[in-house]
């Protein structure tokens, strides 16, 4: 799903290792042709190398996939200066020459529905590890380009990925899990996928219907139910949901069921009354786990609802649907920076078996690999 | 509603302008980059919104301003003009026999806007009825069974089937008594090839007069790509958008039109069937300049006052226009003002009530007015009938009674005696203008200020 974002990024690199390269001839000590090949093509091997020959001076080469909990402050400061050991070639990028491409970024980061606060924050990041300050680097400009890149985008999707299925294994059983959104992102469907995928990793589970709203909701996860063959806890339309996902508990409590995934009403953010079914909900139940679904497909708003989702009943992690109908990406990349919390999967189809796991580190590797090809 | 930040930025940025007479590169870039903001953040095409952004600067600097309009004024008029281009008209709905096709991606509320659909054609005096062809959604017939239930329409559909094509041919046939078929399909999006062919198969079979989109406000950049591939399978006519009760802007939808050449038809603002509108391009675009919006407050005026009368068959709204103006009136009026719809998007519509002022108004201003209203209404039930329609008999006594009867505060009763007598007068200066046309009235309070609510003025 992340295509679309990945040729544009592309863009922005070549634009912006064209300046840094720029630069880097006026300031860089000018190596010959021929020591500049023989440096490259070292370089394949520098990763491994690295650490072992420089180890005092900080390992140069993996950026923030280790380091997730590195705060702003830090990671700004960041790479470059732990890379300044083992320089090849010195750099000076002024501000004004990186307009053009961090402006061409930001429209490429608009296009992709990263949401705008997020997008700024990504370029402030990119500025200031990049703009100013003599900065030296070890291979070429082009991997200041792209470890900056690298750094930002971590920084804000990679926030505590945790693996929902170590979760459950370690937690007291039944582990509760409510699911909320708005209105039509696909929570139901996206209830009956985890109930397969939980099979498959060896946790039973009951579906719990807390939509006691919505027209043709009990017979929607009903159906579900049936085709999955769990067992299904509804109440009369109309009900209390609090009370579905509390039934649904005790009969996973008396049947030694795994799991309870408690669905519930779709809701728009603004509406206040159904908001604090939700915190009541919340309250009353207080679920193991609360996955926030969204769709690949939302744009700005996406930040809007991930937020008051949050407030409501605090999200542990988020389920982004449609993510085959999206070639942007970047509601992903939005709602994991405002609730501070992981996407866990991704909805990629309409059959039962359309949920993936989310790996932040792999999908920026995968980002970035564009233009290497 | 659809790009209101717009409105309130575009009316700070354009401040700035006040008072000039000559406008430099710099002011124009200083508008633009509002505008740009504003639509980006609105969900609109990127591309969509450079191309719209650069017309204007080209534009404002190139155009001669009329003599004696001001520079604000002049970027104003351009910015109004690139806007009703980019917005169109409205999607012309025949009221007519027709067959609508309803497509659009998973959740995206095609199943709610047939019901609403269906209920405003039912008001417009013909005889609607709903196809249900969703097969695959577990639960989809139910939710559109009872939806149809809601609006009180003619519904088809078939719970065992898997053949939305025979659904569709079948449903047209047993539902044939019916003027206006609205098809609802199964959510699909652009990428799923045998979903496409298969509304493709579906919309032979139908034929459809017109085939709607339908978009959930929240769409982003990706309402270009799927706009254009159900406009290559089946030819969109016109673009709904839903949910837009939410903080979504719905930008998507302007990208959507731009891409299918087709306009906007329908509004969708919350969970039952009435929470429906037509698009309107002028209201739109009023609302958006921060210039109210009259044409919708007066069809929903209009619509409420008919309601209200349904109720009670002794009462016409005209007969305010003649004669005295009793609390029974009064009742009356606000028993219409609550069939309007929440009173915040009421008052978003009434010229210089919505946009900046309902800014700058506490967050639960609305909500305490409301519930004076209903304090109100409460005092009245305890009222005698003499006394309702001649309040102003009304003394301490009275009031004492009425208050403990009532359970309000004897300072409320007075308040809505001070309320009646206010709304009076008011009445009484519209009596002048012959017949009860609600356009006329909203616009003769327009230049009287324009920061009247209408007769609940005082009560703000």
């Amino acid at each position: 799903m992340f295509d679309g974002l990945k040729d544009k990024l592309s863009n922005f690199r070549e634009d912006a290792e064209e300046v840094a390269e720029e630069n880097a001839e006026e300031l860089a000590d000018q190596p010959d042709d021929e020591a500049a090949d023989t440096e490259a093509a070292a370089a394949d091997s520098a990763p491994e190398d690295a650490p072992a020959t420089a180890d005092a001076a900080a390992p140069a080469t993996e950026p923030a996939g280790e380091q997730p909990d590195a705060d702003d402050e830090e990671s700004s400061a960041g790479f470059v200066s732990r890379a300044a050991s083992m320089a090849r070639g010195r750099v000076v990028i002024d501000e004004a020459d990186l307009e053009a491409p961090l402006r061409e970024l930001e429209f490429a980061l608009l296009e992709s529905d990263v949401e705008m606060s997020v997008v700024e924050e990504i370029l402030d990041q990119i500025r200031g590890d990049l703009v100013g300050e003599e900065r030296k680097f070890t291979e070429s400009t082009d991997t200041l380009i792209e470890d900056a890149l690298r750094e930002a985008l971590l920084s804000v999707i990679d926030v505590g990925q945790f693996d929902l299925v170590d979760e459950i294994e370690s937690a007291s059983k039944p582990v509760t899990i409510v699911f909320t959104g708005v209105n039509g992102v696909g929570k139901t469907t996206t209830i009956a996928k985890l109930a397969r995928y939980l099979e498959s990793e060896g946790f039973s589970s009951v579906l719990a219907n807390g939509d006691t709203y919505r027209a043709g909701a009990n017979q929607q996860i009903e159906e579900h139910a049936e085709a999955l063959g769990v067992k299904c806890i509804t109440h009369e339309q109309g009900g209390d949901p609090t009370a579905v996902v509390y039934d649904a508990v005790e009969y996973a409590d008396a049947n030694d069921v795994d799991v309870v995934l408690g669905d519930t009403a779709g809701r728009l953010h603004t509406s206040d009354d159904l908001m604090s079914q939700l915190e009541k909900l919340d309250r009353v139940v207080d679920p193991d786990v609360t996955v926030f679904v969204d769709e690949a497909v939302a744009g700005q708003d996406a930040v809007n609802r991930a937020r008051e989702f949050d407030e409501a009943s605090a999200v542990d992690g988020t389920i982004l649907t449609m993510a085959d109908a999206d070639s942007q990406g970047g509601a992903a990349i939005s709602v994991s920076h405002v609730t501070g919390k992981p996407i866990l999967f991704l909805g990629t189809g309409q059959a039962y078996e359309d949920l993936e796991p989310f790996d932040p580190d792999a999908l920026v590797d995968d980002l970035l690999a564009a233009s290497d090809d | 509603m659809v790009l209101d930040d717009l409105g309130s930025s575009l009316r700070g940025t354009l401040d700035t302008l006040r008072g000039k007479s000559r406008i430099s590169e710099e002011d124009v870039d200083k508008v633009v980059k509002e505008i740009q903001r504003s639509l980006l953040q609105a969900d609109v095409d990127v591309d969509l919104v450079m191309d719209l952004s650069e017309s204007i600067t080209e534009r404002s600097l190139e155009e001669e301003p009329p003599g004696g309009t001001s520079a604000r004024d002049h970027v104003l008029r351009i910015v109004y003009e690139e806007l009703v281009g980019l917005v169109g008209d409205s999607t012309p709905i025949p009221l007519e026999e027709q067959t609508i096709m309803l497509a659009g991606l998973q959740g995206s509320g095609k199943t709610t806007t047939a019901a609403k659909m269906a209920w405003w054609f039912s008001k417009k005096g013909l005889r609607p009825a709903i196809v249900q062809t969703d097969t695959f959604r577990p639960g989809a017939y139910e939710q559109a069974a009872e939806m149809a239930d809601r609006a009180e329409v003619d519904f088809y559909g078939e719970p065992d089937s898997d053949d939305p094509v025979q659904i569709a041919r079948d449903g047209l046939a047993a539902t044939a008594d019916a003027d206006v078929h609205i098809v609802d399909t199964a959510g699909r999006h652009a990428l799923e090839d045998d979903l496409i062919a298969e509304i493709e198969e579906i919309e032979g079979v139908v034929e459809p007069d017109r085939s709607l989109l339908v978009l959930d406000a929240a769409i982003g950049q990706g309402a270009k790509q799927q706009a254009r591939q159900f406009d290559a399978s089946v030819g969109i006519d016109g673009v709904a958008i839903t949910k837009l009760d939410g903080t979504a802007k719905g930008g998507g939808s302007l990208t959507a039109v731009n891409e299918t050449d087709s306009t906007i038809a329908f509004l969708g603002s919350g969970e039952t069937v009435q929470d429906i509108e037509r698009f309107e391009p002028d209201s739109f675009i009023s609302r958006l300049l921060g210039m109210g919006d009259l044409k919708q407050l007066t069809e929903r005026v209009e619509r409420a006052m008919e309601e209200t009368q349904d109720d009670d068959e002794d009462w016409d709204p005209e007969d305010l226009m003649k004669g005295e103006f009793t609390l029974h009136d009064m009742q009356k009026q606000m028993q219409a003002m609550d069939n309007m719809g929440p009173l915040d998007q009421v008052m978003d519509m009434i010229p210089g009530m919505g946009g900046g002022l309902m800014d700058e108004l506490p967050d639960d201003a609305m909500d305490v007015t409301q519930e004076r209203m209903r304090g109100f209404e409460v005092i009245m039930d305890s009222m005698t009938e003499a006394e309702m329609a001649d309040p102003r008999s009304v003394g301490a006594s009275q009031i004492r009674r009425i208050a403990r009867g009532s359970g309000q505060p004897e300072d409320r009763v007075r308040e809505l005696l001070d309320q009646h007598k206010m709304m009076a007068q008011t009445m009484q200066q519209f009596q002048g203008m012959g017949d009860g046309d609600m356009q006329r009235m909203m616009s003769k309070m327009q230049q009287q200020g324009g920061g009247g609510g209408g007769g609940f003025g005082g009560m703000f």
